[in-house]
This record gives C-alpha cells, structure tokens and sequence, in this order.
C-alpha cells in the first residue's frame, strides 16, 4: 500500500506547480457551463417550471456536477499515455517491477486528479452560486456523502479510461473508441440526466456506467435522499470491482499477447 | 570572389535566470533577472567560391548561431554580413534559392515517405520543374549511393542513410552553398567517414561552397583545408588545415593496458600523462615519433588493450590561447 | 505567380501526408467514420431539446442543423489543410521555423499547411450531408460553400493569432487551446441564446457572428451586405493574422527564443 502512496504523492507534488494550469483549463469548463446556462434560461420560460421533474436550477446545478467529474478526468491524455505505454513497449518496463500497472496507473492518475478536483469543485460551487444565487437544499452529511459519490466516479472513469487505453494491445488506434466513450457521456452523462430520455433508453442507461460515473452523484447533489444515496454508493462499489476486474482481464491477456510476440 | 562575407559579427541574447524551486519560479515570473550572453562577439571572415570551410568549437561557442545568421533564421545585432551579395536578414527567400542547409540534429524529411518522395517534394518547394527534378534525383542517386533504398520508407532506414538523404534533399535545387550544422552527429565512424568521403565527392563534383560546423576534429581534418576556429563567441583561429594539423593534431594520445609495466620516460616526443603501472597514457607528438615507433616501443605482444585518440578540440583551444600569449 | 506557386506547395504538402495516412487503412477510415458519428451523436441533444421546446433560440431544428452543417464544414476544411495552425505554439517553441525559414517560400503557409487532420475529412463529409438532408438548390450551395471558406480561414486565423502569442510568451499554448475550443463550444449553439454581454463577447473577441450566425441569416435569406460583411471580415482576419505572424517571427529571429536549446 505504501508504494502507492509514494506514488500518490509525487505525482501530487509535482502537479502542484500546475495549479496554474488548472486555473487555466477552468476556463473551459466555465465556457461550457457558460453556454449551458443560457441554454436552459432559454428553454425554461420562467424559473418556477419543472421539466422531468427537474427545476431550472437543479438542471443547471446537474451540469454543473456532472462536468466538474468529467473535466477532472482529463480522459483523453490518459487514455492516450496508457496507448503510448503500450504501443512504445514501455509497458514492458512495468511489467518487472514490483506493482501493478494498473495500481500505477489508479494512483498516479488520484494523484493528478486531486489537485484539479479540489480546485474544479470550489470553482463550480462559486460559479453555480454567482449564476442560479443559492445552493440546492442540502445540509454538511449530505454534503460529505455526494463529495464521497463525486470521488468515487472518479474511480471508475478513471479505470474505464484504462480500459480503453489498453485497448491498444488490440489496435493501432484507440483515439476513435475514446471519442464515442467521451460523447456517450456527454450526451447520456453530462448535459441531460436518465429522466429526459424515453422508456427504455432510461433503463437501459440506470443500469449502465453512467448511472455511477456522472448521473448518481449530480442526481443526490440537486434532490438529496437517503435511499437514493446508498442505492448509488453500493452501485459504484460494485462497478468499482467490474472495471477493476475488466482491466486486469485486458491487461493479463495483452500482456501473454506481448510475450508471444515478443513486444 | 568570395562567396562569404562576413565582419564584425554581433549577437546577444538574454537569458532568463531562475532560481530552483518554487519559489524560484515565482520570482522569476514577478521579477525576471536576465543575464546577457555574447554568443558571437565580433566575427569576420570570407569564404571564397568552392572552398570547403570547417567552422569548429566547442558546444555552445556561437557555432549555431553563426551558421543560423548566415541562412537567415536569426538576425544578427550588428555587423554585416553578405551571402552570395545578398543580406540574409533582408533577402530571406531570394538567399533561400542559392543555400541547402542541413541541421544534423533537426530532420526536414517525411518520414513515411520514401526519399525519392520526399525529393519530389523538395523539387516542388524550390519550383522546379518535374523533368528536371527526375533528372537530378538519379544524378544525386548515382553520387551518393542510394540506390539499394530509394524507395524504403525513411523511418525504416538507418541513422546514415537519412542523413544522406537529407543531404541529397538540400541539393535538389543545386544550391551555390551548403550550410552542414554537425552532420555526422550520433553517427558511428565508419559511417562518419562514409559520408565524409561523399561530401568530399559532392563538392568536387558540383564545385559547391561547404561551410560545415563540427565539434569533432577528425570530421574537418578529412574534409576541410581551411579551419575556423571559434570560441566563446569569438574566432581563435582562421588558418588552413595544414598549419593547423602541424602545430596542434600532430599529436594522439595513446592509452593503453599492458601485460607488463613499459618504462618510456626520457623518449623523444612521449609526454607520459599518466602512469599507473600496467595501465599507461601517452601523448605521442607525430612529427617527432611515428606512431608505429611508439607501438613498437610499447611491444605490441605486450599490449592487452590500446585505444588510440585525437586531443580533444578543448585541449587545441587551450593551447592555441597559450602559444599567442 | 508567386500565390500560385505557394497554393502548389500547400496542396502538394497535403497530398502527401495524406498518402502518409493513408498507410494504414484501418485507422483512416476508422478515423472518418468515428468523427462522423461523433458528430451525428449531438443530433440526440437537439432532438431532446427540440422536444421540451419547438424553438430554441430563435432558430428551427432545421437551423440548428444547417449550424451544425456550416460548422462542421468549415472545422473540418481548417483541420484538415492547416493542422498545425492548432499546434503553432509547438511549432515555434520546438524551433521548427528553422527548416521553413530556409526554404524560399512563405513561412506561416508552410508551417501552418505542414500535416493534415484525418478525421477532420469526417467533419468536411458531415457537414455535407445534413447540409443535404437540410435541402438542396443550386443557390444555397454555392453560398454554403464560399462560407465554409470564409469560416475555415476565420477560424485558422484567429488559431494562427493565438499562437503566434508563443513568440512573446512562453506559456500561451493553453491559452492558445481554449480560446480555439471556445469557437468551436459556441459555434454550434443558437445565437439567440445568448444575451447581453456575451452576445457582445460573440460579434467582437470571440468573432462567431461572421464565423456562423451571419452566414446562417444569410443562408437562409439572402442579404448582400451581411454577405459582404463576412468576406470583409475573413480579408481582414487574414491580414490580421499575417500580420501577427510576421511580427513574431521577426521577434523570433532576433532574440532566438530557444537559447537553452543550443
């Protein structure tokens, strides 16, 4: 466990310098929430109307939410390292040493994520507050619980992003599948929450990872209960354990691919 | 005539300083401290038509820079300087039809194509006519030998096929000079010397003017008959290459592992630089023992293990400074 | 003449790194195919948005899809033959200039048309297609297509004026990016959305009226002068652009920006 602690922390200390940089990226991500808030003050005609059970505030908060979880991500460097790592061969060096590539990966990517994570969710909070005025009513544990949930979504985009990247053992380009994996989200995940799509489409997609890596969290942060929370949290834990058990799949059989091979 | 003017050469650049750390990095940003570096500090000399010129020092003695003034890429502060009558700070593309340059460590070729592509290509950005590029591409083809991988994708070659195929992609357009900045860099020497022997070829062929910088002396002691020599921004020496080798590459060290301590103290021309028993370095003056005398005085059934060097250009600079005090 | 000869070599540069691509098929055409559905994913975001409201902005579903249209059209040309202008920054912090600087032609041209973006042809052929299910005739088209230049040498423009800001300052590359992304997150929204000073911000910083909102007013009602407004813009975006460039290069051949490299 300490190893990747070590780990953890260098990659912490280092990314302390790009604070700056993520002040920067912020931009970003405040453009979309931008364009998102005119977006629903358009369509929503005044702010008392309800849309699939959804207010105007609460859909901008769920935006709000759900796009802080994915920028943090920064998915498509991610993905694109771990396909380099493959692709170079330089996985090869990993597979010597005394931790697993994956546990690299998980932690170092925490390590990055942390501080942008920090930084993404105190700026969302004041840039929610400065456009809709107030907080969705929520008190200090709920509070903690979703910031729990936001984390563990993290977890799992992260290792659905390995996924992907280690896709690489397979194919020359894993770019395309991070495309579609990305808009998947943005559509499904991001800007619009389950409620919005029609009947099957909706349970098809409470079953699927979006429930767990953008949907649960954004959903208890703007309409809070108890019930709905710990359905979410045992949902992730299980989702957790599917991508962890996914990736070492992929990455065993790549790795025997390698040998035969012979990188 | 010459074909290279250069006098009274400047350049200076500012450097930002940083401190280590974070805080360092603060610091700069607020306050920035700058640090003024003469990397060529009053420079002249002409090249004449056809001449093949090594333009030699140490990393960071203003080399590059030089060689990046002369082919317009950087302008200089002041001095003039005058290629083939023209002003490279003012006649950029005009002056861009008459020089090839080759930059050992930046490649200008298309690596998934194959050289014979990337000719074409090269044709194309110096308006040459269709015809006429086919034609120089089986001419440039016979001189340097590239027939076995014309049609090989560059990637696929090794480190001395594309740096002869960067040399023949800036002959295309038979520029009147050629700017070669280190190119025999991260090669080994037998390819080293290949491709010394064929820019030897190139210019005896087409008379082509070679300005060649190197930080290696045996790659201009093959090639050049004039030197330059510079350093800290600064000539130290303009002579031909025949001074040069008699007074300062007349000597080699020689370090060498015998089976048996040799004692060589008192021979004419062995300077003994070190001498730890069987583990023994020499510096042989050519001019007053032959190697092979210094071979035979050694006992080559005696010798394990021999390496034979040129003084390092460091040592020359040194000893040029030294004889002009 | 001179123009010619440059237009040759640009189009000679894109030939070949598309033969380069070409090599492996498998991820050409993946590439394409991808980014074509990458874009037909947002139709699902219109046609929920569409189905809470029968007008978004002001514009139709028809509009959003001739936004989307242009848009992706003009991307996709700007992508594709000037690549780099997206990674200027690189380019001249890499010290790359140095192998353009010696060959007799325009440096900005060659640096910027250097590499082509596959999966932009994805962008080039979407737009085409909703252009066409949108409706064709003869008219529109010809208007469809000299926006598509107009916008794609806009937007290559400002790309080129965001990264031309790496000659003056070290760290603009992320500057660089987002303003670049910006364009694009606004252009394929309604304008109508936006008020106030954003809407300022539109016309004027980040220059998405004559990037797409006036075309569209004029795609689909013909007005000469917002028409001229728009050909008046690009001309000047690309002098602009020229301008910016050769002011930085100047800067760039006489501080040598990457002396820690020698």
């Amino acid at each position: 466990m300490r190893k990747y602690f070590y780990i953890f922390k260098t990659e912490l200390m280092s990314n302390l310098n790009y604070v700056f940089n993520v002040l920067f990226s912020f931009i970003g991500y405040f453009i979309h929430i931008l364009v998102f808030f005119y977006l629903w003050s358009y369509i929503y005609s005044d702010s008392s109307q309800v849309i699939n059970g959804y207010s105007k505030s609460q859909m901008i908060w769920y935006v709000i939410i759900t796009e802080v979880i994915w920028s943090v991500l920064a998915g498509r460097s991610f993905c694109r390292k771990i396909s380099e790592d493959v692709k170079s061969g330089n996985i090869t060096y990993n597979l010597n040493k005394p931790y697993s590539y994956i546990g690299y990966l998980l932690s170092s990517k925490m390590g990055e994520m942390s501080i942008s994570f920090v930084l993404y969710f105190i700026g969302a909070i004041i840039l929610g507050l400065i456009f809709l005025g107030s907080l969705p009513s929520i008190n200090i544990i709920q509070f903690i619980i979703v910031l729990l949930s936001c984390i563990l979504a993290c977890i799992i985009s992260a290792f659905l992003i390995i996924i992907i990247g280690l896709f690489a053992f397979y194919i020359e380009d894993t770019g395309p599948f991070y495309w579609v994996y990305s808009k998947v989200i943005l559509i499904f995940g991001t800007i619009f929450p389950i409620e919005f799509f029609p009947g099957i489409l909706k349970n098809i997609l409470s079953y699927s990872p979006i429930y767990v890596v953008s949907y649960g969290p954004a959903k208890l942060f703007v309409n809070f209960s108890y019930i709905e929370s710990i359905k979410i949290l045992i949902a992730q834990v299980i989702y957790i354990i599917i991508t962890y058990l996914l990736c070492l799949l992929i990455y065993k059989k790549g790795e025997k691919r390698l040998n035969v091979n012979g990188g | 005539m010459s074909i290279i003017e250069v006098k009274k050469l400047k350049k200076e650049f500012k450097v930002k300083l940083k401190e280590k750390g974070f805080k360092g990095t603060i610091k700069s940003i607020i306050k920035p401290k700058y640090k003024k570096i003469k990397a060529v500090n009053d420079v002249s000399f002409s090249v004449e038509k056809g001449e093949m010129i090594a333009f030699i020092g140490p990393n960071g003695a203003g080399k590059s820079t030089t060689i990046k003034m002369l082919t317009g890429i950087l302008h200089n502060d002041s001095g003039s300087i005058k290629v083939m009558d023209l002003d490279p700070k003012k006649d950029r593309k005009q002056l861009a039809y008459e020089i090839g340059c080759v930059f050992g460590q930046k490649e200008q070729l298309w690596t998934h194509l194959t050289p014979y592509d990337n000719f074409k290509f090269f044709g194309a950005v110096y308006d040459i006519p269709e015809t006429v590029v086919e034609k120089k591409i089986n001419e440039l083809k016979e001189l340097f030998e590239l027939d076995s991988f014309i049609d090989t994708p560059v990637r696929n070659l090794s480190l001395g096929q594309r740096i002869r195929c960067e040399i023949v992609a800036s002959l295309i357009h038979e520029p009147k000079i050629l700017f070669l900045d280190e190119p025999t860099i991260g090669l080994d020497p037998v390819v080293k010397d290949n491709i010394r022997k064929l820019i030897k070829r190139m210019n005896k062929e087409y008379k082509t003017t070679i300005f060649l910088t190197s930080h290696d002396v045996s790659d201009i002691e093959k090639l050049c008959k004039r030197v330059i020599i510079i350093n800290k921004g600064k000539v130290v020496l303009d002579d031909s290459m025949e001074n040069l080798k008699y007074h300062y590459l007349n000597k080699k060290i020689l370090d060498c592992k015998c089976k048996e301590e040799v004692n060589l103290s008192g021979e004419e021309g062995i300077n003994i630089i070190k001498n730890k028993g069987v583990n023994l370095k020499i510096e042989v003056d050519t001019n007053k023992k032959s190697i092979s005398d210094a071979l035979k005085l050694l006992n080559p059934d005696n010798i394990i293990d021999i390496n034979i060097s040129n003084v390092p250009l460091e040592e020359i600079i040194s000893n040029i400074y030294n004889d002009g005090e | 003449m001179e123009v010619r000869k440059e237009f040759k070599l640009m189009f000679t540069s894109a030939k070949y790194a598309l033969m380069r691509e070409m090599l492996n098929k498998v991820t050409f055409f993946s590439n394409i195919i991808f980014m074509i559905l990458n874009n037909a994913s947002f139709i699902i975001q219109w046609i929920i948005l569409y189905s809470i409201k029968d007008n978004v902005g002001g514009y139709s579903f028809k509009m959003v899809m001739l936004l989307w249209a242009l848009a992706s059209f003009s991307f996709g040309i700007s992508h594709f033959f000037f690549k780099r202008a997206y990674n200027l920054s690189n380019i001249i912090m890499n010290g790359s200039l140095d192998n353009y600087l010696v060959q007799p032609k325009n440096v900005l041209l060659s640096a910027i048309s250097s590499d082509v973006d596959v999966s932009a042809i994805g962008d080039i052929i979407y737009g085409l297609i909703v252009y066409f299910v949108c409706g064709f005739s003869i008219d529109t088209f010809i208007l469809f297509l000299i926006f598509g230049i107009t916008s794609s040498l806009i937007i290559t423009s400002i790309a080129v004026i965001v990264g031309s800001l790496s000659f003056w300052f070290t760290k603009s590359e992320g500057f660089a990016d987002r303003m670049n992304n910006m364009i694009t997150n606004f252009a394929t929204y309604p304008e109508g959305i936006f008020r106030g000073v954003i809407k300022i911000i539109l016309y004027t910083i980040i220059p998405l009226g004559v990037v797409s909102y006036i075309p569209i007013q004029v795609l689909t009602n013909f007005n000469l002068i917002n028409f001229l407004i728009v050909i008046g813009s690009c001309i000047l975006f690309i002098i602009f652009a020229f301008i910016i460039f050769n002011r930085g290069l100047k800067r760039y051949s006489s501080t040598n920006l990457m002396i820690a490299r020698i």
